[in-house]
């Protein structure tokens, strides 16, 4: 008896290890809101839907260089108003039908006649998107826009099989809906898990691994437990700093480290007292202490950062300044504060929506702005959406801030916050004719040196101005179990199920 | 007044209190801070994004008209679609509601087993070892905080045995077609039998750490209530009169010390179904408690408000049935 329950836990031990070695679990603490390309513009269901569609233009693995994906090429005859894609003939969504330009330019008009959160991507530059004929596809654009293509780059450009989306409203039903990309939706279990699978009809190299369950847990430790405890193969978002360096001590899991194009800041609205004198903005520029942060709340996961477009990306330069806290106490003197009338300002930050370090950097920053000794810190909170409204109504004057990019280029780190509209939007409320002229320029040129001289100066005024000020540069971290291979951080934050291994 | 008498005045006066509760949290919802589109978009979008979503939601009306709209739309058993999902409220609910039933019966099993028991046991042989032993367990596991005690738990049994999956409801690689949505119960229909050992597996961790933690309030209660009752003469007659001890505890001493026990019982279980909030999240179980904090977080007026309704309506039923089953077990409740 007890030699044949060994054969029977033998075998189903070896049909267990047979049956997972091509099932890829990945952990994540992250949430997907929809998964409708028009209306998603969060980080998860992006992630989901960059798994499962794909656009006309796709990034190259690895980099954050753009690459034609369902258009094999394109063309703008009359110098950047008019694009035309030629579209691939064999691109299908996963029921079979076929993908054309007449079904990307329905779905490009239609993420742009439904505005969703995302749609301004779109709408900021397109005029409209029309089939020329089957592979053939035009876009009209409003004026000549070098951001563009970026801007397709992003999932609310992916086309959508015109069969099962409603033109009027939006779909989040999957797994009803057809994907075109690598992987589909088998399952969606909200808030539990969703299950891919590989897509029949997808034309490129089919996935290293089949099928693909995505797990979602609600707190970084339990992630990292159940990665240790073998539940999951694969924890992406958001480990806690601590537990991942404890993890990368220990060295039972792979932990990998790799850029984000993630960038944190201070907010200073230039309308409220004091913050409207530019000598108390510049004040606190050199009196910030970037190193301590990292050091401190972040154990070294992150990198400070000295301009607001990020490192490795172009025209990226370090210029805001390096801590000096003589100068800070010399720009103080000469707006009118001392030691007996220091500057008295509020810190805000806000506890959640950023993890849960972000009252130790208000805490650092606080000692760090103290130690001048001529500014006191109070340290005021609120929570996210609370946060929210109050950055767009103007109530904080000084405040902590974050920036996912939407496409990358030095554009998505300037426009969207020192141009006029984005200086409303991001409560700064900093508006200057000259910036928004340089913005416009820098956009209109198509060469590339051309682009970087504006976006110098453009940096170089926004560390004269200092609406913003940039702190640190976040570091994106995954951990996986050693037999897992092929796993990429990318600099364009797109995490691809489909080249890894195990 | 007779029994059915009083559940029926009891039934026409919940009206009303839903109706206080449903006004009291729409009202506090859009007089605190925060916007539930702002709140969506991420501080990202530009205002006039933020202003035609405001329009469609509805956010634009007059505070009454919204009020008004949100009445008449309940009166049909419209809770409102999710500003979130956009999905119906309900079917939202409905969607997480059975994970916290399965999870508040395994751990109230859990916790009416050692706390009736031992309390039964420990107010038999009081200051002996037994008792304070049982005082020492309830007030240690009353102190500690429900997420230490879980996280303690997934350490040893998860982590370092490697018994126990740490999170979830079920494993990632095992196939459950959800019916009833009480995983337990779908694994036996379906007769999934890996599926059903799994979904045990998971539900043990959660489900003991939740349990242990009420065990300790309902252990205090018996044993208090019990001792009190084993001081009374008619427990003394009844030794006297040499009935078996086992008797004496459960159909005397017990029996009479269970309205206020059954009470507590009922209004502790009602509680659980709102979502035990820190276990849920510890163990990153799918249910109410989660679901209700995340909702909170991103000002989902039209889920908050479901969820609070929701809660309302089940107190109300559970405090009902406990009264019932008081009237039943001491038949000198009259009301």
């Amino acid at each position: 008896m007890r030699k044949w329950l060994l054969v029977f836990f033998t075998v189903l031990v070896i049909f267990t290890a047979f049956a997972t070695s091509n099932v890829l679990v990945v952990g994540t603490t992250d949430k997907i809101k929809i998964l409708d390309p028009a209306k998603c513009y969060d980080y998860f269901s992006s992630n989901v839907l960059q798994n499962i569609m794909v656009g006309l233009v796709n990034y190259k693995i690895g980099t954050a260089e753009i690459v034609p994906e369902l258009a094999t090429k394109w063309e703008t005859p009359d110098g950047g108003k008019t694009y035309y894609f030629y579209i691939r003939k064999d691109a299908k969504f996963s029921n079979g039908d076929p993908i054309t330009a007449k079904e990307i330019a329905w779905s490009i008009n239609r993420a742009m006649k439904l505005n969703g959160d995302p749609a301004f991507l779109l709408t900021q530059v397109i005029e409209k998107a029309e089939a020329v004929d089957t592979y053939k596809l035009k876009i009209v654009l409003k004026q000549p826009d070098v951001t563009f293509i970026s801007r397709l780059g992003y999932t609310v450009g992916y086309p959508v099989n015109p069969k099962e989306y409603p033109e009027d409203k939006f779909f989040n039903e999957a797994p009803k809906m057809s994907a075109s990309g690598p992987y589909m939706i088998k399952e969606w279990i909200r808030d539990q898990k969703v299950v891919l699978v590989e897509n029949p009809y997808w034309y490129g190299p089919k996935p290293k691994i089949k099928k693909v369950v995505i797990m979602f847990y609600e707190d970084p430790a339990t992630l990292r437990l159940a990665l240790e405890n073998g539940e999951i193969d694969v924890a992406y978002r958001h480990l806690d700093p601590r537990d991942f360096l404890d993890m990368k001590k220990q060295g039972l899991v792979k932990t990998y480290e790799g850029d984000s194009p993630q960038i944190r800041y201070i907010v200073f609205n230039v309308t409220k007292k004091p913050f409207d004198n530019v000598l108390v903005r510049r004040a606190i520029a050199y009196a910030v202490d970037r190193q301590k942060i990292v050091n401190r709340v972040f154990v070294g996961l992150a990198r400070p950062l000295y301009s607001m477009i990020p490192m490795g990306m172009w025209s990226h330069e370090d210029i805001y300044p390096k801590r000096d806290l003589e100068k800070a106490r010399k720009l103080l003197e000469e707006a009118g504060y001392s030691e007996s009338n220091p500057l008295k300002i509020d810190l805000w930050y806000t506890p959640t929506h950023y993890g849960g370090t972000e009252s130790d950097v208000a805490q650092v920053l606080k000692e760090a702005l103290e130690e001048t000794g001529m500014i006191k810190v109070t340290i005021k909170y609120a929570e996210w959406s609370t946060y929210i409204d109050y950055f767009l109504n103007g109530t904080m004057g000084m405040f902590l801030l974050g920036w996912y990019p939407d496409y990358i280029d030095p554009d998505d780190y300037t426009a969207p916050f020192v141009s006029t509209e984005g200086g409303k939007s991001l409560g700064s409320f900093y508006s200057d004719p000259v910036m928004d002229k340089l913005l416009e320029y820098a956009r209109r040129f198509g060469d590339i040196s051309v682009r970087t001289a504006f976006y110098d100066v453009i940096q170089e005024k926004m560390a004269k101005d200092v609406p913003f000020l940039p702190l640190w540069q976040g570091v994106a971290t995954a951990a996986a179990q050693p037999n897992v291979k092929g796993i990429l951080l990318e600099p364009t934050q797109i995490f691809r199920y489909y080249i890894i291994e195990k | 007044m007779s029994l059915k008498q009083y559940i029926i005045t009891r039934i026409i006066l919940a009206i009303p209190m839903l109706f206080v509760i449903l006004t009291i949290i729409f009202f506090i919802l859009r007089i605190m801070p925060g916007d539930p589109v702002a709140a969506i978009l991420g501080g990202k979008a530009s205002i006039e994004v933020i202003n035609q979503l405001r329009h469609e939601l509805g956010l634009d009306k007059p505070l009454w008209l919204q009020y008004l709209d949100y009445l008449k739309n309940l009166l049909k058993g419209d809770f409102g679609k999710s500003t979130l999902t956009g999905r119906p409220v309900l079917s939202e609910i409905m969607d997480k509601f059975p994970a916290t039933l399965e999870l508040t019966l395994f751990a109230f099993m859990v916790a009416v087993t050692i706390g009736v028991f031992w309390g039964a046991e420990a107010a038999r042989k009081k200051d002996k070892a037994i008792d304070v032993s049982a005082r020492i367990f309830a007030i240690l596991l009353y102190a500690i905080p429900v997420f230490w005690l879980g996280l303690m738990m997934q350490l040893i049994f998860g982590a370092y045995l490697r018994w126990l999956p740490v999170g979830g409801r079920i494993s990632a690689f095992v196939d459950l077609k959800p019916m009833t949505g009480l995983y337990l119960i779908d694994s036996l229909i379906q007769g999934n039998w890996e599926a059903f050992v799994d979904v045990l597996k998971h539900l043990i961790l959660p489900g003991v750490t939740l349990g242990l933690v009420i065990s300790s309030i309902f252990l205090r209660m018996v044993r208090n209530n019990a001792v009190l009752m084993y001081g009374q003469d008619f427990v003394k007659a009844a030794r006297a009169r040499g009935i078996r001890e086992k008797d004496i505890k459960y159909k005397h001493a017990l029996k009479n010390a269970l309205v206020p026990i059954m009470t507590m019982m009922g209004l502790q279980f009602a509680l659980l179904l709102g979502g035990a909030v820190l276990t849920e999240t510890t163990f990153s179980w799918p249910g109410m408690g989660s679901f209700l904090v995340l909702r909170i977080r991103y000002r989902d007026f039209p889920a908050i408000q479901g969820t609070v309704v929701f809660f309302a309506f089940i107190i109300i039923v559970v405090s009902i049935i406990v009264d019932i089953i008081n009237a039943l077990i001491d038949p000198r409740i009259r009301y």
